[in-house]
């Protein structure tokens, strides 16, 4: 009769145990799969106390005000470099004058700028609009200035391609995008590089951003040409700065 | 004749809605006609240069527009002189449409002339990239064949959309002006 007894007894013991043995299954399914239920019960509940977006503000001013002084740093060191080599300053002063009047497209794309050889404005000067460089001066009055933009089919520029140090010529066509034409038969450049001002000019101030290469003809007559973005607008430019020397 | 100053003026200050694809119109020519119209051969001619001349003195050097404007000058006398009063919008359009479809070309023709003259000298440079060509400044060929066109026919539409307004009110103040001692 044992037997039958401890049959008896592991069927009554089954029968009040399985809660128990229910919680310890639920346990190692929970164990083998790292605690996935848990850890999204625990996301759930604690939601409404997550950091907000004030911390990322907060993030956002620490990295503008490391970026500033990381600048500040770097143009200084720069300035200081460029002194030692016997290059131009990369920050001379500058002059803002208002657009007094303006023709961006047409036979003549101009600006005419509200200051002029009184303010210290002088023929040749680069000037800047937000975004970059559109254009320079072509003729100076004592109290206006007309600014020829890179658009115009009279303007050249030296320019380069930051990221392959290879020159090219911004030449206007009349139209909005100026192209580049480079003195190499292959530039090596792509749609999306970065075009600044030649570091080695003495027309304009060097590394003055320019534009965004949109497309590359390696195939144009004379020379491999690239479509350029402007990145500043004329047209819709009411303050711009005049680089003084 | 100090109205002539207003041409520079208005190409100076011409307001965003009165242009097409950023192109104005040509401003003198829609003082010129009436004035010549009104005023005689003699007058247009000088009307005409003297309008050149003040916006040539607006625009870098290099191509002119006073040759055109004062043959548009006389020849818009002569026609106000000899056939009979020319008071029809459609007229005045249509004429205004022409005088800035031949300024522009002219214009067009000093570039290319220019141009071609650069593209002579060099060719003396063969093989390899010419960057003497490259860095001639001023309108190509190629340009005047696709931005030139563009800027062509916006300036000759427009002109010819702002003349029979601008122009017939013109006419009807200088014939005023002049007291009725023309021939109508």
């Amino acid at each position: 009769m044992p037997a039958r007894r401890w049959l008896r007894f592991s069927t009554t013991g089954l029968a009040q145990a399985w809660p128990w043995l229910l919680l310890l299954t639920a346990l190692a399914v929970l164990r083998l799969s790292k605690g996935a239920l848990l850890s999204d019960a625990y996301a759930l509940l604690s939601r409404p106390f997550w950091p907000g977006t004030a911390q990322s503000e907060w993030l956002r001013s620490a990295r503008r005000f490391e970026d500033r002084a990381r600048i500040a740093a770097l143009e200084s060191e720069n300035a200081r470099l460029r002194g030692l080599v016997g290059l131009q300053q990369a920050t001379p002063a500058r002059i803002t004058a208002p657009v007094i009047a303006r023709d961006p497209a047409g036979w003549w794309q101009t600006l005419l700028l509200g200051r002029g050889a009184l303010q210290g404005v002088r023929e040749g000067s680069a000037v800047l609009a937000p975004g970059g460089l559109i254009g320079l001066v072509s003729s100076v009055t004592p109290t206006t200035a007309r600014v020829t933009l890179l658009t115009d089919p009279s303007s050249r520029v030296g320019v380069w391609v930051a990221r392959t140090r290879y020159h090219g010529l911004l030449t206007g066509l009349g139209t909005d995008r100026p192209v580049i034409r480079f003195l190499e038969k292959d530039p090596g450049v792509v749609a999306g590089d970065v075009i600044t001002t030649s570091p080695a000019s003495t027309l304009v101030p060097p590394d003055l951003p320019v534009g965004v290469i949109q497309s590359v003809d390696l195939r144009a007559d004379p020379a491999p040409e690239a479509v350029l973005q402007l990145a500043a607008r004329a047209a819709s430019t009411d303050w711009v700065q005049v680089v003084v020397r | 004749m100090a109205s002539v100053l207003l041409v520079p003026c208005l190409t100076l200050a011409a307001p965003g809605f009165l242009r097409l694809a950023g192109v104005g119109p040509a401003w003198a020519v829609l003082w010129l006609l009436p004035w010549a119209l009104v005023d005689g051969p003699v007058s247009g001619m000088v009307a005409g240069a003297a309008a050149g001349l003040l916006l040539d003195a607006l625009h870098p050097a290099g191509v002119s527009q006073w040759p055109a404007l004062l043959l548009l000058g006389f020849w818009w006398g002569r026609m106000g002189r000899r056939g009979p009063p020319i008071e029809r919008s459609f007229s005045l359009g249509l004429l205004a449409m022409l005088g800035s479809l031949l300024l522009d070309l002219s214009l067009m023709l000093q570039w290319l002339l220019a141009s071609l003259q650069v593209r002579a000298d060099g060719l003396i440079s063969p093989g390899g990239i010419d960057a003497f060509r490259l860095a001639q400044p001023g309108w190509q060929a190629a340009d005047l064949a696709q931005a030139g066109l563009h800027v062509l026919l916006a300036r000759v539409l427009l002109t010819g959309l702002l003349a029979p307004v601008l122009c017939s009110l013109q006419l009807v103040f200088w014939r005023q002006l002049c007291g009725g001692s023309l021939r109508r």
